[in-house]
């Protein structure tokens, strides 16, 4: 995973100055405490994965504390940018369960044990998000009988948002390793090599090219590196394929999903495949994919919305006469490890999912995700790359080549 | 058989002190620099008190014997005192108080894993000490 020695040249974040700017807000908004626990708080504050509950306490001035459960703390404190005495383990031990130590540490912060508490209340798609939940904010409530509690995510959605260099270039290299997962796939598959693979075997042998290349881990949650073939790339709406044992066959579509960690920067770049023989129907149906890729990477700029983005892209899609197979959302959002799913902030009709009007703005992160399926044909393709958005349009980080490869 | 001594008197303490320096050797105590502080609570006489210890390079530096708020340590373990003298006989182990919540410590998880095995030696030469409870 990363290394505090990492964090530097090209990659360097200042994560003080996160802190610091988070404390600017909590200022504003009189926090006095925050206490943060999801995923994408926790990498983005402390620069180390948490694969384990933990939590991220932020007083109102210094330095910040991470907990996490006492098997994996030596190795947050050897990874994260702060130092051992800032990372505590928590245990089943007398004083040293997490409600009782993180409600005894904030119970010294503030001095005088009361205080206002900013908390992550919330819900998500994303199973792994890690918002308090009702059990622990109960206990922490009973711990901190005089303290407010209050919900603060906000904070931490403002300032993620908008990218730093630092952060991109992290993205712009796990990118790269996902371009030599694909040539990997590409090589091993060509020329009758993809006779008697299965899916899971294309999954790990991407996963094996991209980790010599210094991945991390296969991050997705969706079973990481997905991998479809046949009807499976096809299914209606579907844009979750684990891999499975199925095997490969001629005359079917293979869907290449993988996924790349560098140093909590995420790789996410999907590529389509046509198994000889090809039918006529499958070419056009692969040519509709990929004209409106091709349009909708055109299209993404600062200033545009989801919802706009969107509309316009199905009239394409309609007047096309292939509206039909089109999913009709083309992204996702992004950030360090554990920030999946939705963009921009929680200001939409439907709490907790992206703003269809949300605006983007310049470098802003997110991924350009899209999902053809035609079920009735047993084919399907999708599109996934991170893209940066500029003033006059997006930088796709993943520079594989667009097209959809036809393998004998 | 050697004489008793009072638990947490100022003769126990003065036999706790003599026999730490003689039997733990920077060398067992790996050359440590820490301190922590034991606080015994609801003693027979009704008071709290606290038995502070400071290392420094593996050196016994203090060993402090009080009543009321001990010195500032980077552990502190608190609990009933009947439960500190169940583990100095030898009838309870000190990681099953920490698991039952009979004890409760505060201070750094990751560090007094470091030092388990260090506090368990210095347990060990405090329970060998002939006392009344």
């Amino acid at each position: 995973m990363t290394s505090r020695l990492e964090n530097k040249g090209p990659y360097y974040i200042d994560f003080p100055g996160r802190i610091k700017a988070i404390q600017q807000e909590m200022a504003k908004e009189h926090i006095d405490v925050y206490l943060g626990s999801r995923l994408r708080t926790l990498s983005w504050t402390l620069d180390a994965f948490c694969p384990w509950r933990s939590f991220v306490v932020i007083p109102n001035e210094g330095m910040p504390a991470a907990f996490t459960f006492v098997i994996d703390a030596a190795r947050v404190a050897d990874e994260s940018w702060l130092d051992e005495d800032h990372v505590f383990g928590f245990v089943p031990m007398g004083g040293q369960d997490q409600i009782e130590l993180i409600a005894e540490h904030i119970k010294d912060l503030l001095k005088n044990k009361k205080g206002r508490i900013g908390v992550e209340n919330g819900m998500s798609n994303y199973l792994p998000e890690g918002n308090l939940t009702h059990y622990e904010y109960e206990r922490f409530k009973d711990a901190l009988p005089d303290c407010e509690f209050v919900d603060a995510y906000t904070i931490i959605d403002k300032l993620s948002m908008i990218k730093d260099e630092g952060t991109i270039n992290r993205f712009r290299e796990a990118s790269r390793i996902v371009d030599v997962g694909h040539k990997a796939v590409y090589e091993a598959i060509s020329n009758g090599g993809w006779k008697g693979m299965t899916e899971t075997e294309i999954a790990g042998l991407a996963a094996y090219a991209m980790r010599k290349e210094g991945s991390e881990w296969e991050w997705s949650y969706t079973g990481g590196n997905e991998i479809a073939s046949g009807y499976r790339t096809g299914l209606a709406g579907g844009a979750c394929t684990p891999a499975t044992r199925k095997k490969l066959q001629a005359g079917e579509p293979l869907m290449v999903d993988i996924h790349a960690m560098f140093m909590l920067g995420l790789g996410d770049h999907s590529h389509n495949y046509l198994i000889e023989p090809v039918t006529d129907r499958q070419r056009w149906h692969a040519q509709n994919f990929l004209d409106i890729v091709n349009l909708t990477l055109k299209t993404y700029r600062a200033g545009i919305t989801p919802s706009l983005l969107a509309e316009q892209m199905m009239a394409f899609a309609e007047e096309r006469g292939f509206a039909d197979y089109m999913v009709p959302g083309f992204e996702h959002g992004i950030g360090m490890m554990g920030d999946e799913w939705r963009i921009g902030l929680n200001d939409g009709p439907f709490p907790f999912w992206t703003n269809p009007d949300h605006v983007y703005q310049e470098n802003e992160l997110i991924i350009c995700a899209m999902q053809y399926a035609c079920p009735q044909d047993n084919i399907g393709f999708r599109y996934e790359n991170p893209i940066v958005i500029h003033k006059d349009g997006c930088e796709p980080l993943s520079k594989y080549p667009l097209t959809i490869d036809e393998i004998q | 058989m050697p004489q008793e001594l009072m638990y947490l008197t100022k003769e126990w303490r003065d036999e706790a002190e003599r026999r730490l320096k003689n039997e733990l050797t920077p060398e067992k105590m790996n050359f440590i620099t820490s301190s922590m502080s034991n606080i015994y609570l609801n003693c027979p006489d009704g008071k709290n008190k606290y038995l502070f210890f400071k290392f420094v390079d593996g050196k016994l530096d203090t060993l402090a014997l009080g009543e009321g708020e001990p010195p500032d340590a980077e552990f502190r373990i608190s609990g009933d005192y009947q439960v500190f003298a169940m583990i100095s006989r030898a009838e309870l182990g000190s990681q099953k108080a920490l698991m039952t919540g009979k004890l409760k410590l505060k201070g750094n998880m990751v560090k007094a894993l470091k030092l388990a095995a260090i506090a368990d030696r210095l347990n060990k030469v405090l329970s060998q000490i002939p006392a009344q409870y």
